[in-house]
């Protein structure tokens, strides 16, 4: 953890990180508003002192819809991405330990999942299932399951060899315990790092979904929805738009960044002995 | 030698250099006093860690970002070269310093023609037209001994072997006409033959050239039949420096003392008594291993590249107690019958073991993986990182029900003990331990499950000479103590003459020759065999009859 702090994108990311957790957690308590209150002689203002970062088309204060949508799609986002990991992470573990024929086979049908662009997957998913924030998490997660399940096997195809794997495999140890104690902790690593870059994209994908109206909801505070809502008065007040969009982007940048540095930290290249 | 009044190529007065670490300044060299007369070959010795290849791209000016120089000087033939621009440093390189790399597959681009990569060299330092350059490259590759110049100029990295490989980056070396060529352990990723071939061309090419060469390495026998003098390096300070004959047989620092101690002489025997003549407990009979079968997909279509053999019909004892070498080149199948004995690798043929017969791979059970324990040669790998020592030697005495759950930690403070090892090491994890200590650890484990084979994978190969002679003497003596037999795979015949009651050895996947130790000279012996031999001098050659 202090290696990343050290790094000076490591610690923009994790102070941009504690502001949007601290918003997801605190958010609906911190609002100055109750989000579906209409103003009706205030609709679309500029910030003021009054409503600090203005007012949308029915004069409903920004500031308390986004303190109220942050939870809903800051967890989107690590639900998501959560689902994803699992799922992609058990498929890639079997593939990776099992080789051969069971290898062969996943690993030619993700690679004919992962041939389609991630959003259009994600769309067709929600089809499926249709609209509603559950469905569109739902839908988030079996994307990223292929290209998860791919850095699951490779990380542990590498590990797989080690000598401390063969050495557990010479021993006559049991399958399980390889698997669990030996490969396992040791690849990780990786999962973990991939994971965190990820739930940027889920939220990315899930606002999205929110502004195609394949998310959540009306009248719900959902960020993306924000956005899709807010666009027709994009040109009388430009804050509607901009605020949520601003907000979706530093949650982004904040795992990214962080993200990165994480995978700087495990690097084992750049631990000191 | 440096005669009086000629100037040396290469001066190294008092350098010192640091790098900066979060953890503050580490320094890397001291006072480092070295220079190199015209055509001299001066050796740096030292071990993993010294600096020696440090101070190596410290004279090519080519260093990590975090790297400073605090003190001293650096001069080519009387130039300092720590005043110069990056831009003059580039000009330099390879026109007036040249430096040959452990690694030839590495050094190469593995995108471009081996005779484009000379030509380029000498197109950019000594402004020949490319066709001009690209006869050139080929009457170098001609000098340094390769057959078909002209195919071999036409050829990829990928389709030449490494000693091919490391003559082609020689031979770049030598075409700008340096006046100091930098080798760094130009011989180590070879194996004894090629690197015996290596080593003639450097002295051929030198005595046609006169270039100077500052020559590092850590193998003290190599350094004493090219090297006019020797600087020896311990923790980025010269220790001592001389005309090798005299550093050598009369060496005055204790340091440089210590490292000749350690240097296998194979007359000081370090082998457990020689058992008495009983039943052999490991027979190998007529094992084979094919390797690139192609995977099933492959085979199913037809297109599999065509297999070949690790190993072939290969036939070995092991009598109990005793310890077999089994040596040989790279690719030679060492390891693979490791693979195989140890239930890591498919193969054909039969092993018995204490009068029970295996036929597959699949067929050992956990008795036999309990008799039969391997070590590796990595010790950096062999461990899990993520657990600490203490789990990692109970792991053996928990799988096997060898030691009432109570007694475990009192079990791991003796095994630890008995491989020498502080007892509180058991809370560490193995990114504490050095490279020796986590041998010593992987071989505890081995000898946790009291076997009665221990196969030895190349155990002493990435350690230092004066680490390996101690886990030399550890094995033997648990071997004493617990009377179990040990194969021991390697590539150090020195070594393995000190520790081995009898050798067998293995080429492109076949015994050749297997023999008692004691009849090692013997005129008898089979042409490769004695080829080895003759190509690794033994320590009396170089360091007089006594230690």
């Amino acid at each position: 953890m202090r290696d990343i702090l050290r790094n000076p994108a490591g610690l923009a990311g994790t102070m941009l990180l504690a502001l949007v957790l601290g918003a997801a957690l605190l958010g609906p308590w911190l609002a100055p508003y109750d989000p579906q209150l209409f103003h009706a002689s205030s609709r679309l203002q500029g910030p003021s002192a009054e409503f600090w970062l203005g007012t949308d088309q029915y004069g409903r204060d920004l500031l308390s819809r986004l303190l109220h949508g942050a939870p809903s799609t800051v967890f989107f986002g690590l639900g998501a991405t959560a689902l994803g990991v699992a799922a992609g992470a058990v498929i890639g573990v079997i593939a990776g330990v099992a080789g051969g024929r069971v290898d062969s086979i996943i690993m030619r049908v993700l690679d004919g999942l992962l041939a389609m662009p991630e959003l259009l997957f994600t769309l067709l998913i929600v089809t499926f299932l249709g609209g509603g924030a559950t469905q569109a998490m739902l839908a988030v997660a079996l994307t990223f399951t292929p290209g998860m399940a791919r850095i699951a096997r490779s990380s542990v195809l590498s590990v797989r060899t080690r000598e401390y794997v063969l050495a557990a495999i010479a021993r006559g140890e049991s399958r399980a315990w390889i698997v669990g104690r030996e490969v396992l902790p040791n690849a990780l690593g990786p999962i973990i790092v991939e994971a965190t870059i990820r739930v940027s994209f889920a939220i990315m994908i899930g606002a999205t979904l929110g502004f195609l109206g394949l998310g959540a909801q009306p009248p719900s505070t959902e960020w993306g929805l924000m956005v899709a809502e807010a666009r027709q008065f994009m040109f009388r007040n430009p804050w509607c738009v901009a605020v949520p969009g601003i907000a979706i982007a530093i949650t982004a940048m904040g795992f990214n960044l962080f993200g990165d540095a994480m995978r700087d930290a495990f690097d084992p290249k750049r631990n000191r002995s | 030698m440096t005669g009086p009044g000629t100037a040396p190529v290469l001066d190294v007065r008092g350098y010192g250099l640091v790098y900066d670490t979060p953890e503050g300044a580490v320094q890397a060299l001291a006072d480092v006093t070295l220079s190199v007369g015209p055509g001299e070959t001066h050796a740096l010795v030292g071990e993993s860690g010294s600096g020696k290849s440090t101070l190596a791209w410290a004279i090519m000016r080519h260093l990590p970002a975090n790297a400073r120089d605090v003190s001293g000087t650096i001069a080519l033939s009387g130039e300092d070269i720590l005043a110069k621009s990056p831009s003059q440093m580039e000009a330099l390189r390879g026109r007036r310093v040249a430096m040959v790399f452990q690694d030839p597959s590495a050094a190469l681009n593995p995108t471009m023609r081996l005779g484009d990569q000379i030509a380029e060299v000498l197109m950019r330092h000594r402004d020949m037209d490319r066709d001009a350059a690209l006869a050139e490259g080929e009457a170098a590759l001609a000098r340094t001994g390769i057959l078909h110049p002209e195919q071999m100029m036409r050829r990829y990295p990928h389709e030449a072997s490494g000693g091919e490989k490391q003559r082609v980056v020689i031979a770049t070396a030598f075409a700008c006409q340096p006046e100091l060529i930098i080798f760094d352990e130009p011989t180590t990723a070879l194996d004894i033959l090629t690197a015996q071939q290596i080593l003639e061309l450097f002295l051929r090419l030198r005595s046609e050239t006169g270039v100077a060469a500052l020559y590092i390495s850590h193998d003290l026998g190599l350094v004493s039949r090219i090297a006019d003098r020797v600087s020896v390096i311990h923790e980025g300070r010269i220790v001592e420096t001389g005309p090798v004959s005299e550093v050598f047989r009369a060496p005055r620092d204790a340091y440089t003392r210590k490292l000749m101690a350690a240097v296998p002489r194979p007359e000081v025997r370090l082998a457990v008594p020689e058992p008495d003549a009983a039943e052999a407990v490991l027979k190998v009979r007529g094992v084979s291993v094919r390797y690139g079968e192609g995977g099933w997909l492959a085979r199913l279509i037809g297109q599999g590249p065509a297999p070949f053999y690790g190993a072939r019909n290969v036939s070995l004892d092991v009598r109990p107690g005793e310890l077999l070498g089994l040596v040989g080149a790279s690719g030679s199948g060492k390891s693979t019958m490791a693979q195989v004995l140890s239930g890591l690798r498919d193969f054909s043929g039969e092993v018995v073991f204490d009068g029970r017969s295996f036929a597959a791979r699949t067929d050992f059970d956990r008795a036999y993986r309990r008799d039969v324990q391997i070590v590796f040669q990595h010790p950096d790998a062999s461990l899990n990182p993520r657990q600490t020592i203490g789990t990692i030697l109970s792991r053996p005495l928990r799988l096997y029900g060898l030691c009432p759950t109570g007694r475990l930690r009192a079990r791991v403070r003796e095994l630890l003990e008995m491989v020498l090892l502080p007892p509180e090491f058991a809370n560490r994890f193995p990114h504490e331990l050095s490279g020796g200590q986590k041998q010593r650890v992987a071989i505890a484990r081995a000898f946790a499950a009291e076997p009665r084979l221990v196969i030895c994978d190349e155990i002493t190969a990435a350690l230092d000479v004066s680490v390996q002679a101690a886990v030399a003497r550890l094995l033997t003596d648990l071997q004493r103590r617990s009377g179990a037999a040990c194969l021991f795979i390697t590539h150090d015949l020195n070594l393995i003459r000190q520790l081995a009651h009898r050798i067998a050895v293995m080429q492109r996947g076949q015994i050749v020759d297997s023999f008692d130790v004691a009849d090692a000279d013997a005129p008898d012996r089979h042409a490769y065999t004695r080829s080895l031999l003759k190509a690794v001098p033994l320590p009396a050659e170089f360091q007089g009859e006594s230690p």
